[in-house]
């Protein structure tokens, strides 16, 4: 049994300091799942409070012979599907873009190559803006398999799927991403062909 | 153009050897859509992990301890609501008795006196019939009779233990 499962059994028998450990421990990995779920700091903050409230509640559900950070994942990837449905109803999107609907990112200025540091963040948007438009199902799939390096088995464990469900998911939202890339690649590039001046 | 098996290859993360590994490259240089493959299964690989503002474990300390109030609080109006609702109901149904006991206690009394009674000379009755019936039942009843009663009634524990069991068994994956 390893420090996270000790501090589970711990928890399961009413230890709220080690639960703390527990909070301490995957705040990062859930916020991060939330956040490449949700698209936004405020909302990812919210669902990776409300995933650790729900651990807490039902964690006489927790099974020892599975990895703690698996059925927590699974509990944050579930909160994040059924909120990004929810939100499909409402009206109003309350994403922070630009006028081209781009999201926006903010370059770290103090860092040396400020240049750099913008592309990168460029990078990140594109990607996360990306990811946004694959089905809530399919992203949490691929944030699983690409952040976390779950295997299809931990995956379909996770998300309550069957393993060639998994397989296919994954299968489909690379090959959709890779469309998006590309779409974005030749947009970018016509539109540098569009500022550069004839004379050159 | 051919994208098989360069697009299975990308698709599933395949460990390559050095000749896959080139063949794959050249294929690279051609195809613009395995190209957009490869480059998003990087990008994603390398995409950083976001962390959460500092405080994290102390506002999720602070919500967990507000929410343990609440909770606390409803399961406390819950209690007086269900109190004063069985309280109301019962004084409700008893106020005709009371009133009628107030009006005439002795004549009360005795049809309660006699209401036991007749309750317990009832209860003594059956007792003797039941004990009768018994004794003439087993000179009546075949002996594999008895033997597939007490079997069907060992089947219907067992049943009952079992979906206790599975009923009780815990489940993964909360979804709540």
């Amino acid at each position: 049994m390893n420090e996270e499962q000790t501090w589970a059994l711990e928890a399961q028998r009413g230890s709220d300091e080690a639960f703390t450990k527990l909070v301490e421990t995957y705040q990062t990995p859930v916020f991060n799942l939330c956040y490449r779920m949700l698209g936004e700091p405020e909302l990812a903050e919210d669902a990776a409070q409300e995933t650790f409230l729900r651990a807490y509640q039902h964690l006489h559900r927790y099974d020892q012979k599975r990895p703690f950070a698996t059925w927590l994942l699974s509990i944050a990837a579930h909160y994040c599907i059924d909120k990004l449905r929810r939100r499909k109803f409402s009206i109003f999107s309350m994403d922070e873009e630009d006028e081209d609907g781009n999201p926006f990112e903010i370059a770290d200025l103090d860092s040396p190559n400020p240049e750099a540091e913008a592309m990168k963040g460029q990078t990140r948007a594109r990607v996360q803006a990306m990811l946004e438009d694959l089905d809530p199902t399919d992203r949490a799939a691929i944030i699983m398999r690409y952040w976390y390096d779950y295997s299809e088995i931990e995956i379909a464990e996770s998300l309550r799927l069957t393993v060639s469900a998994v397989k296919s998911r994954l299968h489909r939202s690379r090959k959709a991403l890779a469309g998006m890339w590309q779409e974005e690649e030749t947009r970018v590039r016509a539109e540098r062909r569009t500022y550069e001046s004839p004379a050159f | 153009m051919n994208h098989q098996p360069f697009e299975e290859w990308l698709l599933d993360d395949k460990p390559l050897n050095p000749i896959e590994r080139r063949e794959l490259d050249l294929h690279l240089r051609t195809c613009a859509r395995c190209a957009s493959l490869a480059e998003v299964g990087l990008t994603l690989r390398s995409a950083p992990v976001v962390s959460p503002a500092a405080g994290f474990t102390l506002r999720f300390q602070e919500r967990l301890a507000a929410q343990k109030i609440a909770e606390r609080r409803r399961r406390l109006w819950g209690l007086m609501v269900l109190l004063i609702a069985g309280s109301g109901l019962l004084a409700w149904l008893l106020v005709p008795y009371i009133l009628a006991f107030a009006s005439a206690p002795i004549e009360w009394m005795t049809a309660g006196i006699g209401y036991f009674l007749f309750l317990l000379t009832s209860f003594q009755a059956m007792t003797e019939a039941t004990a009768v019936l018994l004794r003439l039942a087993v000179n009546f009843i075949p002996p594999y009779a008895w033997m597939a009663l007490a079997s069907a009634l060992a089947g219907l524990g067992l049943l009952w233990t079992i979906s206790i069991w599975q009923f009780s068994r815990t489940a993964q994956g909360v979804s709540a």
